[in-house]
């Protein structure tokens, strides 16, 4: 078992970079293509005051792109699926608190986001899809040494 | 590649390297992005716009006793061209009878062509023609957005439509003249919290749209209301 574990493991951890990258690289490339949007997506969670709302609707795009890429390229492995399990588990806790409130919006996970009609609204779906994510960066903190990675110790 | 033993002395220059260069890149979209989101005082806007009233295109907003109607939409969004169907008339009809003050915030977070036509709709104020611009734009919205539709020529056209045809009308399209002035109605909406389209707020309340929007009756009556 162990040794099939070293075995697969770093094929697997290849597979969770490349999902996880890849999912939070396309959402802040579409989040940053439309930033009005991506702000008003943020302050419609009605968690941060206005001005932080909206200096988070800017950043972030960038941080998800940033951490995607490094993902993807296979840097900083462990870190960058610490950042992004953190990320997720955020979001995670954000659609929640929208949902227990009764918020009717959009995450916003992928461009778009503001309030919907509350017949739009699909919060279990997108909890579901970012507890996935974050399976994946737990098991990339757990094993960090991947196929085609740029990381050449463990860290 | 096969050596993967974690053991210190292993070079990790390639990749310093890299995340260095992309971090660089990163920071260099980031930072003038933040900045230039800042608002513009010095930003050109319309004749009829109204700075303390959120940079809106704005209707007898001198008016002593009257309710006041603040508009926020997008030319782009399908529920506003709706809320123009349903309400375009009546609220026309409040303006030239001075019955209401009426302002208008053309945001454009749907994307460039709602940039387009909010500066086009920006320009066709200064012509005096904004409400019939804004009905006909409206009228003849695109089934998606974005689509390559609404071209600066397309946009010259209808301001023929509605007979602006001056050569200030034109210039002012393709210098994109109030581009500024709509990054301002942005934050202006951002700091009143307006995380969609179309938001009404009368006398500074917002209306419930699945309440107040769901006939001209309901809405008539939440403009009497207050």
């Amino acid at each position: 078992m162990k040794n099939s574990i070293e075995k697969y493991s770093p094929w697997i951890g290849l597979i969770s970079r490349l999902i996880l990258g890849g999912v939070l690289l396309l959402a802040g490339y579409l989040k940053a293509g439309a930033l009005d949007k991506s702000q008003m997506a943020v302050r419609a969670y009605e968690i941060l005051p206005i001005g932080v709302a909206n200096f988070l609707g800017i950043v972030l795009p960038y941080v998800e792109i940033t951490i995607g890429i490094l993902l993807i390229i296979g840097a900083f492995v462990r870190y960058m699926a610490f950042a992004g399990g953190v990320i997720m588990f955020i979001f995670i806790i954000a659609i929640s608190q929208a949902w227990a409130r009764g918020l009717t919006i959009d995450c916003g996970c992928f461009g778009g986001g503001g309030q919907v009609a509350a017949s739009e609204t699909k919060y279990l779906p997108e909890i579901v899809r970012d507890a996935g994510l974050v399976l994946l960066s737990l098991w990339l903190i757990r094993y960090p040494v991947t196929r085609f990675s740029l990381d050449k110790s463990k860290n | 590649m096969t050596k993967e033993d974690g053991s210190p002395k292993r070079d990790n220059f390639t990749r310093n390297l890299v995340v260095a260069v992309v971090v660089g890149v990163v920071l260099l979209m980031l930072v003038p992005t933040l900045v230039s989101k800042k608002s513009d005082n010095s930003a050109a806007i319309p004749a009829i716009a109204s700075v303390k009233d959120g940079y809106g295109i704005s209707f007898n907003t001198d008016l002593a006793s009257a309710p006041k109607i603040d508009i926020y939409e997008d030319f782009q969004c399908p529920y506003c061209a709706g809320f123009e169907g349903l309400t375009g008339e009546y609220i026309d009809g409040l303006i030239k009878n001075k019955e209401a003050k009426v302002v208008y915030h053309l945001m454009s977070f749907i994307g460039l062509e709602s940039l387009s036509a909010a500066n086009a709709a920006g320009c066709a104020a200064d012509d005096g023609k904004f409400l019939e611009f804004h009905k006909l734009l409206y009228a003849n919205q695109p089934k998606t957005e974005n689509s390559g539709t609404w071209t600066n020529e397309y946009l010259k056209a209808a301001g023929q439509g509605v007979g602006v045809s001056s050569q200030k009308f034109s210039s002012c399209i393709d210098d994109l003249k109030y581009a500024n002035w709509t990054k301002n109605i942005a934050n202006e909406a951002g700091s009143k919290n307006v995380n969609s389209t179309p938001t009404i707020f009368i006398n500074g309340k917002k209306i419930d749209n699945a309440k107040d929007l769901v006939s001209l009756d309901a809405f008539k009556a939440a403009v009497a209301k207050g």
